[in-house]
C-alpha cells in the first residue's frame, strides 16, 4: 500500500511539473509569437528586397514598360489628386498566390490596369500588417496599390496591447480608435507605408454609413465618431511624416445619410463608391442598370467636389445580359459622369461576403463583356 | 592529430555508468511527460486542412515527420526503463573460453596486442585464436601468448562460421567472443561472469568503447553515434528485458548458443543471435562498464562499408527473424527488435527530406503551407525538450568524461551518409546480397567511392541554384515573381541545411585521404590499464 502511494506521488509529481514546463513554453510562445512573427516578417521583406536589388533589377521589365505613360501620374501625388484622365483598375481575389489573373484580364480588355486593389483587415496577424509584399509586387508591375483598410477590431490580443477587456471591441470601436487605443497598430502601419516609399491609395472604413454591413457602421458608432477616427488616422500618418497616401472616403450611397460622415476636404482626396449589380440573385435585389445604381446618387457625390472612384464595378450573370449591362455602363461614361476618374473592376470569382453562397463576379474569362468594354472605351471615351 | 595524445591516458581505465537514482528517474520522467505533452501540442497544430498545399506531398511529409517523432517517443519510453544491474561477484571455478578470430589481411601486430591483453585477463580462462589466414605467423603469435590456435579454413559465414565450428571443439561453459581489434582489460571476466549465476541468463553484453576516436572526424563521428546506445539506450533495453548482443565482446553461455544451434550467421549475426536467444527464453544482461577498448572506423570509406553492411544486415532481422519468432518474444522484445531492425529506414526518410526542396525547385510542388512563426512556437518546445533529454540521459553514459557532448560530428556524419542507409534498405527490400566486407582495421587512403553521392548532391544544389536564378531572370511571369520570392529562398535555406551536413561528410572523406597510416595499438602499454574504482 505504501509503495502504491509512493508511486502515485512520484508520477503525479512528475506530471504536475511537466505540465508546468509545457505551460511555461506555451506562455513564452504566446508572448514571443508577436516579436517572432515581427522579426520573420521583417526578414521576409528583407529577402524580397535583396532579391530585387541583386537579381530582379537585372531583369527586363515588361508590364511596367507598357505602363510607362502612367509613371507621370504615379510619381506625382498632386497629379493623382487632380487627375485629368480616367484610370482603370482591378481587384482580383487570386492575388495572394498570383497576379497572373490580372495580367490575363489586361489581355482580355486590351488595356493596362494601373490601379490594383487589395483588402486588408486590422489585427495582430501577419496578414493584417501592411501588405508590403503585395504593395511591392503591384509597384514593380508598374501599377499603384489601392488598399481597402477595414477596421475590424476583434483580431487584436487585447491584454498584450493593454486594451480594456470588452465583450465586443467593435461597439464604440471608432471612438476607441479616435482616442488612440489602436495607435500601436496605426503607427506601425504608417511607418511601413512610409518605408514602402511610393504613393498608395487607402480606402479606410468604407461603407461606414451602412448599419447592416460592417462593424464600424452606425449600429456600433455615431457619425462624429467616424469623423474623429478618420481624422485621427490621417493625422497619425501626417504626424509621422507619411505623405505618400491618397485617402479615399467611400460611403454606401444607398443609405441616404452619408454627408454627415464626411471628414472634410482637408482629410479626403477622393470619393469612392461601389457599383455592383446583383441581378436577381437575392430577394432584395433586381436587375438594375448602372444608371439606376450609380446615376441615382452621383450628384450627391459630386457635391464633395473630389475625383470619384468606382471602387467595385461588377455585374452578376443572373437575371440579365451581362455584356449589355457593361456596354450600357461604359458607353459615353466620361460625358455622362465627368467626375468619375477611376473604375476598378471587381474580378472576384468567389465572393461569399454578402450571401451565404459564393458569387462569381469575374469577367476575366467573359470575352464578350471584355470586348464590349474595350469597344465602348475606344469609341465613346 | 593534435589533441589525441592528451585524451589518450584517461581512456585506459575501468569505468562504469552512474547508478540510476530515484531523483534521476524523477527528473527524467518530468522531461518525458513534458516532451510528450509538447508533441501532442505540435500534433494538434500540424494536422490542419489549411496546412495542406499538395495532398500527396503533405501526406509524405507528415509520414516522415511523424515516423521520426514516433521513434523519438519510443526511445524516451525506453529510457524510462533505465536499469543498471547490481554487480554480482563472479563465482570461482567457471570454465571460460575467449574466442577471437583472424582473417587474411588483418595485421599481425594487432593480434600480438589483443592476445597479450587476453592473456592478462585475470579470471582463469583459455584463449582460442580461430584462424583462417593460413599464415604460420599467426600460429606463432597465438602460441607466444599462450592461446590455443585453431585452424578453421573454408567455413561459410566468416566470423560466425568459425565460432560455430570452434564451439563444437571446446569444452568450456562460457564463451567470450572478443573482436580482434579490442583490447580487453584484466578485469573483463570479473565484471561479466557473476551474472551467469542466474541460470536463465544466456548472454552478457558490456559497453563498447574505443581508443582511436580522436584520430579523425569520421572516427569521432562514428564513435559519437554509439555512445548513447552503449549507455542509456542499452540500460533501458536491459530494464525491459531486451538488451541485445551487438557490436563486440559479448559473453555467451555455451548451452544457450547450443540451444539455438550456434551463433547466428549473416551481416548482422550478433542481432540474429540475440533475437533467437530471447525467443528461446534466455535472459540477457547489459552491464554498462568499460572493460575493453577497440577501434572505430577512421576513414570515411571504411565507415560507409561498415554502415552498409549493418544497414543491409539488420533488415534481415526485420524480414526473416522477427516475423518467425514473433510469438516467442515478450511484448517489449517485439517492440524493441522491430525498432532496432528498422533503424536504417532513416536512409529512406532522410532521402525524402532531402528531396522535398528539389521537388519545389524543379516541379513547383509544395507539401505544406505552414506559418513559420507558428511552426517555431509549436515546434521549439519539442526540440528543446528532445535536446534536454538527450543531454540528460548522458548521465548514464559508460564513460562520460570522453563521451559527453552534443555529438554534432556524429549527427553530421549520420545525415550525410543517408545514401548508404538507403542503399542498404533497398538491397534488403529486393533481397540482394552485398559481399561480406570486413571492417577495415587500419585507415585506407584515397577518396572513397561513397563520397560520390555527396558530391552529386552539392553539384545538384549548385545547378539548381543556377536554374532558379536563370528562371527568375528570364522565364518566371512578372505576376508571381515577388510573391514566390520568400518561398523559393526559404526553400533554399532549407536545402542548404542538408547541404551543410553533406559538406561535413565530404570533409570527413577528404580528411580521410590524408590520414597517416598508423597502427594505433602499437603505442598502448597494457601495464598502464587502471582498474581502481573510477
Amino acid at each position: 500500500m505504501k509503495n502504491t502511494v509512493k508511486r502515485f506521488v512520484f508520477v503525479s509529481g512528475a506530471l504536475i511539473l511537466a505540465i508546468g514546463i509545457v505551460f511555461t513554453f506555451t506562455l513564452l510562445g504566446d508572448q514571443s509569437s508577436g516579436p517572432i512573427s515581427g522579426a520573420l516578417h521583417a526578414l521576409g521583406n528583407k529577402v524580397i528586397e535583396i532579391e530585387q536589388d541583386y537579381l530582379l533589377s537585372q531583369r527586363e521589365p515588361i508590364r511596367s514598360k507598357e505602363l510607362s505613360w502612367f509613371q507621370l501620374y504615379r510619381d506625382d501625388i498632386d497629379r493623382l489628386k487632380q487627375p485629368d484622365t480616367i484610370f482603370l483598375g482591378v481587384y482580383d481575389n487570386n492575388y495572394q498566390s498570383s497576379f497572373e489573373h490580372i495580367l490575363k484580364m489586361e489581355k482580355a480588355l486590351q488595356s493596362n490596369l494601373p490601379f490594383i486593389q487589395i483588402y486588408t483587415a486590422w489585427g495582430d496577424k501577419a496578414r493584417e500588417q501592411f501588405p508590403m509584399m503585395y504593395a511591392r509586387t503591384i509597384y514593380d508591375l508598374g501599377s499603384i496599390p489601392l488598399i481597402t483598410w477595414e477596421p475590424w477590431l476583434n483580431d487584436f490580443k487585447r491584454e498584450e496591447h493593454n486594451l480594456p477587456a470588452v465583450d465586443d471591441p467593435n461597439i464604440g470601436g471608432l471612438s476607441a480608435i479616435a482616442n488612440g487605443d489602436y495607435d500601436f497598430y496605426i503607427n506601425s502601419w504608417a511607418n511601413d507605408v512610409k518605408s514602402f516609399g511610393h504613393t498608395i491609395f487607402i480606402r479606410f472604413g468604407h461603407e461606414m454609413n451602412d448599419p447592416y454591413r460592417y462593424p464600424w457602421g452606425p449600429q456600433n458608432n455615431e457619425p462624429e465618431d467616424f469623423i474623429a477616427a478618420w481624422k485621427h488616422v490621417v493625422n497619425s500618418f501626417r504626424n509621422l511624416g507619411v505623405d505618400n497616401v491618397i485617402w479615399v472616403w467611400a460611403p454606401q450611397p444607398a443609405h441616404l445619410k452619408y454627408g454627415e460622415y464626411y471628414p472634410g476636404d482637408e482629410f479626403v482626396d477622393w470619393v469612392g463608391v461601389g457599383t455592383l449589380n446583383y441581378g436577381t440573385v437575392a430577394s432584395w435585389s433586381q436587375w438594375w442598370t448602372f444608371d439606376e445604381i450609380f446615376g441615382n446618387y452621383h450628384h450627391w457625390l459630386d457635391m464633395f467636389n473630389k475625383p470619384v472612384m468606382i471602387t467595385e464595378l461588377g455585374c452578376l450573370k443572373v437575371g440579365g445580359e451581362r455584356d449589355e449591362w457593361f456596354q450600357d455602363a461604359m458607353t459615353n461614361l466620361p460625358i455622362r459622369y465627368p467626375n468619375i476618374k477611376s473604375i476598378v473592376f471587381f474580378n472576384d470569382d468567389n465572393d461569399a461576403t454578402t450571401l451565404n453562397k459564393s458569387l462569381d463576379w469575374s469577367i476575366v474569362d467573359d470575352s464578350l463583356s471584355c470586348s464590349v468594354i474595350r469597344r465602348a472605351i475606344d469609341e465613346t471615351w | 592529430m593534435k589533441k589525441k595524445q592528451s585524451n589518450f591516458d584517461g581512456l585506459w581505465q575501468f569505468w562504469q555508468a552512474k547508478d540510476v537514482t530515484k531523483t534521476g528517474r524523477f527528473i527524467f520522467l518530468i522531461l518525458v511527460i513534458a516532451g510528450v505533452l509538447s508533441i501532442i501540442r505540435f500534433f494538434d497544430w500540424w494536422f490542419h486542412a489549411e496546412h495542406i498545399a499538395s495532398l500527396p506531398l503533405f501526406i509524405l511529409l507528415s509520414a516522415i515527420t511523424w515516423y521520426g517523432i514516433t521513434r523519438i517517443i519510443l526511445i524516451w519510453i525506453n529510457y524510462l526503463g533505465v536499469k543498471k544491474p547490481a554487480r554480482i561477484k563472479a563465482e570461482e571455478g567457471l570454465s571460460v573460453a575467449i574466442f577471437t578470430t583472424s582473417s587474411p589481411g588483418e595485421p599481425l601486430s594487432m593480434f600480438d596486442k589483443t592476445l597479450e591483453a587476453c592473456a592478462n585477463i585475470s579470471y582463469p580462462h583459455t584463449t582460442y585464436l580461430l584462424d583462417d589466414t593460413q599464415d604460420p605467423a599467426f600460429k606463432e603469435i597465438a602460441e607466444k601468448h599462450g592461446a590455443v590456435w585453431l585452424e578453421l579454413v573454408g567455413l561459410p559465414g566468416a566470423k560466425a562460421g568459425k565460432v560455430n565450428k570452434a564451439l563444437q571443439m571446446v569444452e568450456e561453459d562460457f564463451i567470450l567472443i572478443m573482436d580482434p581489434d579490442h583490447i580487453p582489460f584484466p578485469n573483463f571476466l570479473d565484471e561479466v561472469l557473476g551474472f551467469f549465476k542466474d541460470e536463465k541468463v544466456g548472454f552478457v553484453q558490456v559497453s563498447q568503447a574505443y581508443y582511436n576516436q580522436y584520430r579523425s572526424f569520421t572516427a569521432q563521428g562514428a564513435a559519437e553515434q554509439t555512445y548513447t546506445f552503449y549507455g542509456p539506450t542499452m540500460m533501458g533495453m536491459y530494464g525491459y528485458g531486451t538488451s541485445v548482443a551487438i557490436g563486440a565482446n559479448c559473453t555467451f553461455r555455451k548451452k544457450a548458443l547450443e540451444s539455438i544451434e550456434g551463433h547466428g550467421i549473416g551481416l548482422a549475426e550478433d542481432l540474429i543471435t540475440s533475437i533467437r536467444l530471447h525467443a528461446a527464453g534466455w535472459k540477457s544482461v547489459f552491464n554498462p562498464v568499460v572493460v575493453s577498448r577497440g577501434l572505430v572506423p577512421e576513414d570515411f570509406g571504411s565507415y560507409c562499408k561498415q554502415q552498409l553492411k549493418w544497414s543491409r544486415g539488420v533488415f534481415e532481422v526485420l524480414f526473416s527473424e522477427w516475423p518467425r519468432l514473433f510469438k516467442s518474444l515478450s511484448f517489449w522484445q517485439k517492440i524493441s527488435y522491430l525498432a532496432v531492425s528498422s533503424y536504417y529506414l532513416v536512409g529512406v526518410t532522410t532521402f525524402l527530406f532531402v528531396a522535398i526542396p528539389f521537388l519545389y525547385f524543379w516541379g513547383g510542388w509544395l507539401p505544406a503551407n505552414m506559418d513559420f512563426t507558428e511552426f517555431l512556437v509549436y515546434g521549439t518546445p519539442v526540440i528543446v525538450i528532445a535536446i534536454a533529454i538527450y543531454l540528460y540521459v548522458q548521465r548514464w553514459l559508460s564513460h562520460p568524461p570522453s563521451e559527453r557532448g552534443l555529438h554534432w560530428k556524429g549527427m553530421v556524419l549520420k545525415f550525410a551518409v543517408w545514401p548508404v542507409f538507403f542503399l542498404g534498405a533497398l538491397l534488403a527490400v529486393v533481397n540482394a546480397e552485398i559481399p561480406y566486407i570486413p571492417t577495415a582495421k587500419k585507415a585506407v587512403k584515397g577518396l572513397s567511392p561513397f563520397t560520390r553521392p555527396l558530391i552529386f548532391q552539392v553539384i545538384l544544389f549548385v545547378l539548381t541554384l543556377g536554374f532558379v536564378i536563370y528562371n527568375r531572370l528570364y522565364t518566371v511571369s512578372e505576376g508571381i515573381l515577388i510573391l514566390t520570392s520568400q518561398k523559393i529562398w526559404g526553400m533554399f535555406a532549407f536545402a542548404f541545411v542538408s547541404i551543410i551536413m553533406v559538406i561535413g561528410g565530404i570533409y570527413a572523406a577528404y580528411e580521410s585521404r590524408n590520414l597517416e597510416e598508423e597502427e594505433p595499438w602499437s603505442d598502448i602499454d597494457l601495464d598502464k590499464i587502471k582498474l581502481g574504482k573510477k
